[in-house]
């Protein structure tokens, strides 16, 4: 008996022991995020803070997979500083990690605006980082730009009243009638038997925004949505939505999955003999990782392509285009690109015009209502902020890209339509995803 | 073809191939739960971990493949004696520490293990999605008919998983380590004056176990994907698997598997949106009213 207690004794001591150094250690990744970053003098006003919010590690990490390098090439492109409110400025990126939680994602953003005392926050992927990140922003008083959501669940996930928005936080990503103006010309395309259109959308926040939202637009167009039902993500099986979608015999397919799922379901379709002859894909297949990961079952998926090396974009701090960018990311990393890094790329450029155009870089409510009422051009193309569907809301343009066997990587994204947004270059015609 | 497509579409069928998928289903959650049945059946010990472990060999496998020029089938039979090895060795290490100091103690452990292992994964491999390519077998299938198909690897897994549950239930009843270690569950101090090591036999239920929970992983990583962070999904349907066929009965995780499977499967049937509701009503079900689960009697 006395030996058990002996043994739970020395665990405890164990255990704090293990939990001091995961301490130590956990403060010394803070450090190295803060270290290395120009401008340690972090209380004189020359040096202008930029907090930056993603998910680098769990489920939502594919999202954040560029964060360093794009954090690494504005340091560089702003080496010198910039003239914002009269005089030379420098900044300093603080990055912090969501770990995919929005909970994390409220207290990293609140550590931000207190501790680290950041003159605006930048944030990045999905929902689940966006709201929290700017419900923060926006209780504290700091202009905040996000991106990589879907407009209708960060404006009406927050509650923003129409016509009215937020005062201290904006977003520049796409929504519904955006999904629907890149997916709806693919389908036109396409020889099929009926305008059935095979919907696999879950019962989440995203998927539901498509059920209600996408398919109006669709049926405006005279598709016809066959929901396959609001099954919980997660679900291991997909054949009843098989069979619907066969019973309907819809040839053109769609979807909004968790990823891992999609992997499941795709599978599975091949395996039961449903072949669409187009799918267009939102929320999955977005990165390489998916396509490589598919296979062969990946050729020809058709997704929304919001960013790509081909668009003819570049930078507003130091002119590099995207090619250059999508180049450079791949040399230094081994990398692929992503789309994502065209995104975080821009939040860094619109947080600089914010400062820039501000008459004094240090006034809250100055920047936030110049971000609010900007209009520019840089590595995400033209973002105006004064016409989105809501204020303080810009709106992309996604083209319509293919996955297929690619030169230098596994799998490279072909951009196949451009109806959306012409100044996107096609690069091959656009191929029936089952023959 | 489209037109006659939708004629072929009838009832029965329908319902036919509902079982059949539901079926195959069941012999993937056997096939996880199958460790978990029988860490819990010999020495009481919930493996909060069990649904990582399998990720790991996922990636395991991964990097053999990438690593060697072995054939994927050699990688396979590779992984799942190295992967009981491990298991041997965590047991010895870890386990049989946490283990004298109560079952609470050791849930706690296989808790932090899952966070450790997670976090591990991400950190090596990042948060990229992967899947095991078994070349045909990921897409191949019987195609019996217009609406029912039976693919290789659902029939492979479920045929898997029966081969393993009545190959450890053999092992158990018939040879003298199995018997030692029933022995050992019922009673460690008495069994260890007859010349039992209750830590070696224990730890050689987890070896099972972890060369079982590997296997599962690999056909569901083939089946599906994996990702640092899936590992608790799997988790929750083989510990409902376990429950519903009886706790430490292998025979019972057999069955709870398949009911398991077959109710999600008739329940998407109906209603996608009660798919997983379906499964988690009748594990509740079970628990209210059964909670000795479907086959009680201890058989490990």
């Amino acid at each position: 008996m006395s030996k058990t207690i002996v043994g739970g004794m020395d665990r405890r001591q164990l255990l704090k022991v293990l939990g001091l150094s995961a301490a130590a250690i956990g403060g010394a990744s803070t450090l190295t995020a803060c270290g290395g970053l120009k401008g340690s003098a972090s209380g004189t006003s020359d040096v202008l803070k930029i907090g930056f919010v993603s998910p680098q590690t769990g489920p939502l990490a594919s999202f954040a997979s560029a964060d360093n390098y794009v954090v690494k090439q504005v340091q560089q492109a702003l080496a010198k500083g910039f003239t914002a409110g009269g005089s030379t400025r420098q900044i300093e990126i603080v990055v912090k990690d969501t770990q995919s939680n929005s909970t994390r994602a409220t207290a990293v953003t609140k550590e931000l605006i207190t501790q680290d005392q950041v003159d605006i926050v930048v944030g990045s992927g999905t929902p689940d980082t966006t709201n929290p990140v700017a419900d923060q922003c926006e209780a504290s008083g700091v202009p905040n730009i996000t991106t990589i959501a879907p407009w209708e669940a960060w404006f009406h996930g927050r509650s923003g009243v129409s016509g009215e928005g937020f005062k201290y936080t904006t977003l520049f990503f796409f929504g519904m009638q955006e999904f629907a103006d890149c997916f709806t010309p693919m389908w036109k395309r396409m020889d099929v038997a009926n305008q059935n259109v095979a919907a696999l959308w879950p019962d989440d926040t995203d998927a539901n925004a498509f059920r209600k939202g996408l398919t109006p637009l669709a049926e405006a167009q005279g598709f016809k949505m066959i929901d396959g039902g609001a099954f919980q993500n997660g679900a291991s099986d997909y054949s009843s939505q098989i069979a619907k979608f066969k019973a309907e015999n819809a040839e053109l397919f769609t979807c909004t999955p968790i990823p891992p799922d999609f992997q499941t379901f795709w599978k599975q379709a091949a395996q039961q003999d449903y072949r669409p002859k187009l799918a267009t894909v939102a929320k999955v297949m977005l990165f390489p990782s998916e396509a490589e990961a598919l296979g062969k079952l990946s050729n020809n998926i058709a997704t929304d392509i919001w960013w790509s090396p081909y668009h003819p974009y570049k930078s507003s701090l130091d002119g590099t285009t995207a090619q250059q960018l999508a180049d450079g990311f791949a040399e230094e990393t081994g990398n692929q690109w992503t789309q994502a890094l065209g995104s975080v790329y821009s939040l860094f450029e619109l947080a600089v015009e914010g400062f820039k155009q501000a008459s004094d870089p240090k006034d809250r409510d100055d920047v936030a209502d110049k971000l609010r009422n900007m209009n520019t051009v840089g590595m995400s193309g033209p973002l105006d902020f004064t016409k989105g569907p809501e204020p303080g809301i810009a709106v992309q343009h996604p083209v319509g890209g293919q996955w297929r066997k690619g030169t230098k990587f596994d799998w490279d994204i072909t951009i196949v339509d451009n109806t959306p947004n012409p100044d996107v270059p096609v690069g091959g015609d656009l191929e029936a995803t089952n023959a | 073809m489209p037109a006659a497509a939708r004629k072929e579409t009838d009832y029965p069928m329908d319902l036919l191939n509902t079982l059949v998928q539901g079926l195959m289903l069941g012999g993937l959650y056997a096939l996880f739960a199958a460790g978990l049945s029988i860490m819990f059946g010999v020495m009481r010990m919930v493996n909060l971990a069990h649904g990582d472990l399998a990720v790991i060999a996922g990636y395991l496998v991964l990097v053999l493949l990438g690593g060697t020029m072995f054939p994927l089938w050699l990688v396979v039979l590779v992984t799942l004696p190295l992967f009981a090895v491990i298991g041997y060795g965590i047991h010895r290490s870890l386990f049989s520490r946490s283990l004298k100091a109560g079952p609470l103690s050791a849930l706690l452990v296989t808790f932090g293990l899952s966070i450790v292992i997670q976090n591990g994964l991400l950190e090596g491999f990042s948060a990229d999605t992967r899947t095991i390519d078994m070349g045909v077998l990921n897409t191949g299938a019987f195609h019996l008919n217009n609406q029912l198909s039976i693919s290789y690897l659902g029939l492979l897994t479920l045929i898997l998983a029966v081969v393993v549950i009545v190959g450890v239930q053999l092992f158990l009843s018939r040879t003298r380590t199995g018997k030692m270690m029933r022995a050992v569950s019922d009673d460690a101090d008495t069994a260890s004056l007859v010349g039992a090591n209750s830590k070696h036999l224990y730890a050689i239920a987890t070896a099972i176990a972890f060369g079982t929970v590997a296997l599962a992983g690999i056909m569901s990583g083939a089946r599906s994907s994996f990702d640092p962070s899936i590992g608790p999904t799997q988790l929750i349907f083989a510990f409902e698997a376990v429950v519903i066929g009886g706790l430490g009965s292998l025979w019972g995780t057999l069955a709870g598997g398949v009911v398991l499977g077959l109710t999600q499967a008739f329940a998407a049937h109906l209603d996608p949106s009660f798919t997983i509701l379906a499964g988690h009503l009748v594990f509740l079900a079970v628990l209210a009213f059964r909670p000795q689960g479907l086959i009680p009697q201890r058989t490990v």
